[in-house]
């Protein structure tokens, strides 16, 4: 995919050097072989410091509420994190004037912890790349060629829309694998209430998982607020209920499911299975979709007459 | 322990036992038609279980599901909101906004596997003092039925 890579530096080196894009941000060469790190070019020179391969995990919208508020920023991104974009334009939290979109055509990405399951060690991979029969894995003993279910990460394994929605530039083409899942939503277990008892219990309230999360923009966040406290700091399963359960509500018909929230989490909280059940259960009910160029405004703010009536009819 | 206070401490343990389990429900109602719903009722005389508590809002549109969510961490047995039908808004349209939030709050409560039986939902008019007064009466039968709410997170 170097060419890919190439052509996403010229056009970054382009846009820079035009003068009304300020920064672009991508990814960059992270700390290993199998990492990428966001990076921020201002000047078209450091635009060689583009990379892309199928580690390039991160949504980077979530940078755009702060950067793209009164100036245009040039961004490469995938169809996610694009989706991710058209709901920030939609709740009006950045222009579309103020981006200068890369979209790519997407493969899938990895997360670099499924890789270490496989028959070779994650310190002796030196690079990753797609292939047509999935994903190839350099080491230092040799290549490896894992399919794509073994290694790409969940959101992927469900991804149908791989070609970017909107863009200024188009680059790379979006790959289907045929081993495409119909849906990640776990079978409603016996004992939900239990599974995410336990689950919560985990939970140090680091909030990584809102801060990681485009559509968690609030300036103040209702966990952050003390007056009223719907949440104590105290980091118990019980309060962390209320955080997650609240922050589902607040992302309903809004989440892209990128899967960044479980990603990123240091204790392994699935936390976006509760964002895909809620995905789905707006997509039901309402047959909407988040991130969909064609819609309006959030699933939430807006209401037709002949709605579903969730109301017991009593009496 | 003297034959008096024997007989007193029996006859509180007695009592005590006898004294059958109340659920304590957290009622959300919307100014215009169902808390009025619930005032006809008083006014009316008719006898519902004490085991409402009030929280009166300007219109079910009001209701954040995060008072939903808040009730059952606090530990209430259940959670009804009511409000006026849909059409009789007082602010002509803010009982359309609740009807989204409160379908995905019984989707969100669903994932979470808290039963659904514990929360209730119904549009109740300012005419309807009579449903008020039977729907806290059927509810605090099947909650019974069910028990005390055992958490969200046991
Ligand atoms: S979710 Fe879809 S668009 Fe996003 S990285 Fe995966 S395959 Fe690509
Ligand atoms: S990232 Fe994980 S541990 Fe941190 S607040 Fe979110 S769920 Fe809890
Ligand atoms: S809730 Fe999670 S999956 Fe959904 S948009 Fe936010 S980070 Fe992505």
């Amino acid at each position: 995919m170097s060419d890919i890579e190439n052509k996403i530096q010229e056009e970054a080196k382009k846009a820079l050097e035009g003068g009304d894009v300020s920064v672009v941000i991508g990814w960059g060469a992270g700390s290993a072989p199998f990492k990428t790190t966001p990076v921020f070019i201002e000047k078209p020179e450091d635009a060689d410091k583009l990379v892309w391969n199928p580690a390039c995990v991160n949504n980077l919208a979530v940078y755009l509420p702060k950067l793209a508020n009164d100036k245009k920023v040039g961004i490469v991104a995938k169809p996610c994190d694009i989706r991710s974009m058209i709901g920030l334009i939609q709740e009006k939290q950045i222009k579309r004037e103020n981006l200068y979109i890369i979209g790519l055509g997407c493969a899938g990405v990895v997360d670099a912890f499924n890789l270490d399951s496989q028959d070779f060690h994650l310190q002796d991979v030196i690079g990753l790349d797609w292939t047509s029969d999935g994903l190839k894995v350099s080491t230092t003993n040799g290549d490896y060629t894992l399919s794509c279910s073994d290694c790409l990460r969940d959101m992927c394994l469900v991804c149908t829309k791989r070609e970017p929605a909107i863009f200024d530039v188009k680059l790379g083409e979006a790959v289907q694998p045929s081993d495409i899942r119909e849906s990640l939503i776990p079978e409603l277990a016996e004992e939900r209430k239990a599974y995410w008892s336990e689950q919560f219990s985990k939970c140090i309230r680091c909030y990584a998982c809102r801060q990681v999360c485009p559509a968690c923009y609030c300036k103040t966040c209702f966990a952050d607020r003390v007056e009223p406290k719907w949440t104590a700091k105290k980091a118990t399963a019980e309060e962390a209920w209320m955080f997650h359960a609240t922050r589902m509500m607040h992302i309903a018909g809004r989440c892209i499911g990128c899967g960044e929230c479980e990603r990123i989490c240091p204790v392994g909280i699935p936390v976006a299975e509760l964002a895909r059940e809620m995905a789905q259960a707006v997509k039901d009910t309402y047959g909407y979709e988040a991130g969909d160029p064609n819609q309006e405004s959030p699933v939430l703010g807006q209401y037709k007459e002949e709605d579903f009536d969730p109301a017991h009819h009593g009496g | 322990m003297t034959q008096e206070t024997a007989v007193i401490e029996n006859t509180t343990q007695e009592a005590a036992a006898k004294k059958e389990w109340q659920p304590t429900i957290l009622g959300i109602l919307c100014n215009w038609c169902s808390y009025a719903g619930a005032d006809l009722a008083g006014s009316a005389r008719l006898h519902y279980p004490e085991t409402i508590r009030i929280v009166r809002v300007p219109c079910s549109g009001r209701v954040d599901p995060m008072f939903v969510l808040k009730g059952f961490q606090k530990g209430f047995d259940a959670v009804i909101v009511l409000g006026c039908h849909p059409g009789d808004c007082h602010y002509a349209k803010g009982n359309y906004y609740a009807r989204r939030r409160i379908a995905l709050v019984k989707d969100l409560l669903k994932s979470l596997g808290i039963p659904e039986e514990r929360f209730h939902f119904e549009w109740v008019s300012a005419s309807e003092g009579n449903r008020f007064a039977e729907l806290v009466t059927e509810m605090t039968e099947k909650i019974k039925k069910l028990g005390p709410f055992e958490g969200v997170t046991p």
